[in-house]
């Protein structure tokens, strides 16, 4: 019974807390999951759409550079004749202006139409030298302004060249710059996103054209992407992953001025660094508070599951307290039936008793029953006989009072002589327990009609309680119960029974004529005693209360309807 | 009328019989009916002066018994003996005409006692009734005399 009841209250316990943790976290974990995809989703695009206008600025600046550059050139060799150009100090002159306009240039040369280096100024000996063969020249001479791939040429060293071509007089001729590499490098190299991210560019055949920060010089193959965006593409982003499994963030465009392709990259890992340290936080959210709502929960159930086995631990004294209470009522029931059998049998043995007694006394007269040690014992136990029957009769009396059942029965009572005979009932049992029992009942208290016995049930019950509460406080001396009548006010009687004892609390006396509520120990008390006076005062059409000081006393009034 | 006639009814026939041989012994005549109906029987065909009745008795209870009685014999006096020692069965009882009542297990002595008191209650009672029959034939001339008047 009592194994069941622990293992309903677990099961009830594992259900309440598995839908309360259950629930709120599926709940959680959805609302957490949705801001989490939308979180990184916005991240995710931010970091790729800023990759995109990074990398398409820079091809801007690249391109103007380049523009610029190409127009530099344009400008000397249109604003210059031939004959200016391939004179040495001119040349300089001249070279020395441009490098005013951009340090990048590093030297300057002049071509004629067949090829022929005829005028240079700069670190390489390179006049007299025939280009006739190049492509670039053909390049020039055809298309006009020419940006090359780097390439070694001559010198043997990566570079790369701007060529602008003029016709006069019937005559071509073509001025020709290097760009100093390092100072080009620097610039596409430029730019700075967190720590891996990079820039560089590439040529058509996925040869470096700038050197990258990562590994990888001039003219060295890319080794790490597959396949470039076709040109004129536009801007591109993707994600790859090179041959060390390293994967990088790309964005990708085709430089306008010429056929080479920007990168700029990030390895993923750095570029979605805001995506980590969210998902961490995310991660964090969760666990802080899934096991607040494990925490909430586990402590709500434990209180709910309580509060239910207090609740059900009352009930079930609530029910034990009926089913006592009935069977009080049966066991009335019944003794009273019980005693009233008895008397039957009881009526007989006294009958053959008081026969048996006459008997003897008229064999005793005739002389016929000798006195001896014999009939007096046989005397002692005819009257022993007599009284234990009497006392089989007192028995069953007192039973048939206790199980009375019946319509009340009214009379009139007068309370200045009623009230002194109830308390000669219980002097008794005060002077035993050191009670002093004090009457203050009025000459002018009015009669009453209501049944003696109910009157006299409520006065005993309060005349109990409170020698119960004297004792408690006095134990057996200094207690004091005293009774009381007067006439109350609106044509009513009041009557009183006050004592000494230890008071009742605030917090019982809202309760004490409730059903079945006591302060004695289990089994001492039904707690129906009080319940049961309120019950009859209120039948009568009387009202009852109390009164009580902790420690002090306490007095119960008992307001009743006086004889019409 | 000197001698009280007394009837027991009891469904307990060995109370019957042992109650009838003490008081016997004591000097008292009595019948015995273990019913009520027995009892009305018995009122019928003797003079009775007191009847001690049973409250409860299998068939005609010791209630009915009574309002029987006192409705067909009413000078016979009746003293309830009731094995319920509450006030309520006895108040009943006296409401319906029962002179007084006694509690089982109850004594002989007072039985008898309360016995004897109800014969005396009734021979004062039937005292006054011949004195008031006296009276009335003793009026009868005073009153043809005023009517010759």
């Amino acid at each position: 019974m009592e194994e069941d009841k622990r293992q309903r209250y677990s099961r009830l316990k594992r259900m309440i807390l598995g839908s309360m943790i259950g629930v709120p976290i599926v709940l959680f974990v959805i609302v957490l999951g949705i801001g989490y995809y939308y979180f990184t989703t916005s991240i995710e695009t931010s970091t790729i759409s800023s990759l995109k206008r990074i990398v398409e600025d820079h091809r801007q600046m690249i391109d103007s550079f380049l523009r610029e550059r190409t127009a530099n050139l344009e400008f000397v060799i249109h604003s210059n004749s031939f004959q200016d150009l391939v004179d040495p100090e001119h040349l300089y002159t001249i070279f020395l202006n441009l490098q005013k306009e951009s340090s990048a240039f590093i030297d300057l040369g002049v071509f004629n139409e067949e090829g022929t280096h005829v005028a240079y100024h700069g670190p390489f000996k390179l006049v007299g030298r025939d280009y006739g063969r190049e492509p670039w020249l053909k390049e020039v001479l055809k298309k006009g302004p020419y940006v090359s791939d780097v390439f070694l040429g001559y010198r043997r060293v990566p570079h790369f060249i701007i060529a602008v071509a003029r016709e006069q007089d019937a005559m071509k001729w073509v001025l020709r710059a290097t760009i100093d590499t390092h100072l080009f490098n620097e610039m596409v190299k430029k730019v700075r996103i967190g720590k891996t991210g990079e820039a560089y560019l590439i040529n058509a055949d996925g040869l470096f054209q700038s050197e990258r920060r990562s590994g990888g010089g001039l003219m060295d193959q890319d080794p790490d992407i597959s396949a470039y965006p076709k040109q004129h593409d536009g801007t591109r982003a993707f994600i790859e992953e090179n041959p060390h499994g390293e994967k990088f963030l790309y964005a990708t465009t085709w430089l306008g001025y010429k056929d080479w392709c920007l990168v700029v990259r990030q390895e993923k890992s750095d570029a979605f660094r805001a995506l980590r340290s969210a998902s961490y936080i995310i991660f964090l959210i969760l666990v802080v508070g899934i096991s607040g709502i494990i925490a909430i929960a586990y402590f709500l159930t434990n209180r709910i599951v309580r509060r239910m086995e207090r609740m059900d631990k009352e009930r079930d004294l609530l029910g034990v307290q009926l089913i006592r209470a009935t069977g009080l009522a049966e066991l009335g029931e019944m003794a009273a039936g019980f005693a009233h059998e008895i008397n039957n049998p009881l009526q007989i043995i006294r009958s053959e008793q008081a026969l048996m007694e006459a008997i003897l006394a008229e064999m005793r007269e005739k002389g016929e029953l000798p006195v001896t040690d014999d009939s007096s014992e046989l005397s002692d136990s005819m009257a022993q006989i007599k009284l234990q029957v009497d006392r089989c009769a007192q028995i069953t009396q007192a039973i048939l009072k206790f199980g009375r059942k019946g319509e009340p029965v009214s009379r009139e009572v007068d309370l200045r002589t009623f009230i002194p005979e109830v308390t000669k009932m219980i002097s008794k049992k005060a002077s035993v327990q050191g009670i002093a029992l004090k009457e203050e009942i009025s000459e002018e208290t009015p009669l009453i009609e209501e049944d003696p016995a109910h009157i006299q049930q409520v006065l005993l019950n309060l005349f109990n309680n409170g020698m119960d509460a004297v004792t408690q406080k006095h134990g057996s001396s200094g207690g004091e119960l005293t009774v009381g009548a007067r006439p109350g006010a609106n044509g009513r009687v009041e009557v009183w029974v006050r004592d000494n004892g230890c008071g009742i609390s605030d917090e019982n006396l809202n309760k004490i004529f409730s059903p079945f509520f006591t302060t004695k120990p289990v089994g001492k008390g039904t707690g129906l005693g009080l319940s049961v006076c309120y019950g009859i005062v209120d039948k009568m059409g009387g009202s009852m209360a109390v009164e009580s000081e902790m420690g002090v006393g306490t007095t119960f009034t008992i307001s009743l309807p006086t004889a019409a | 009328m000197d001698k009280m006639q007394m009837m027991l009814v009891d469904d307990e026939e060995r109370f019957l019989s042992t109650t009838k041989k003490l008081l016997a012994r004591k000097g008292y005549d009595v019948l015995t009916a273990a019913s009520g109906l027995e009892a009305l029987q018995i009122l019928a065909s003797q003079t009775v002066h007191v009847v001690i009745l049973d409250v409860k008795m299998p068939g005609m209870d010791g209630m009915e018994t009574l309002q029987e009685i006192k409705r067909r014999f009413p000078l016979v006096e009746v003293i309830m003996l009731t094995g319920h020692a509450t006030v309520e069965s006895a108040v009943e009882g006296l409401k319906s005409g029962a002179t007084d009542y006694l509690v089982k297990p109850t004594d002989v002595d007072e039985l008898l006692e309360k016995a004897v008191e109800a014969f005396e209650k009734r021979k004062r009672l039937e005292e006054k009734i011949r004195v008031a029959q006296s009276r009335s034939f003793m009026r009868s001339p005073r009153e043809i005399m005023r009517d010759t008047a």
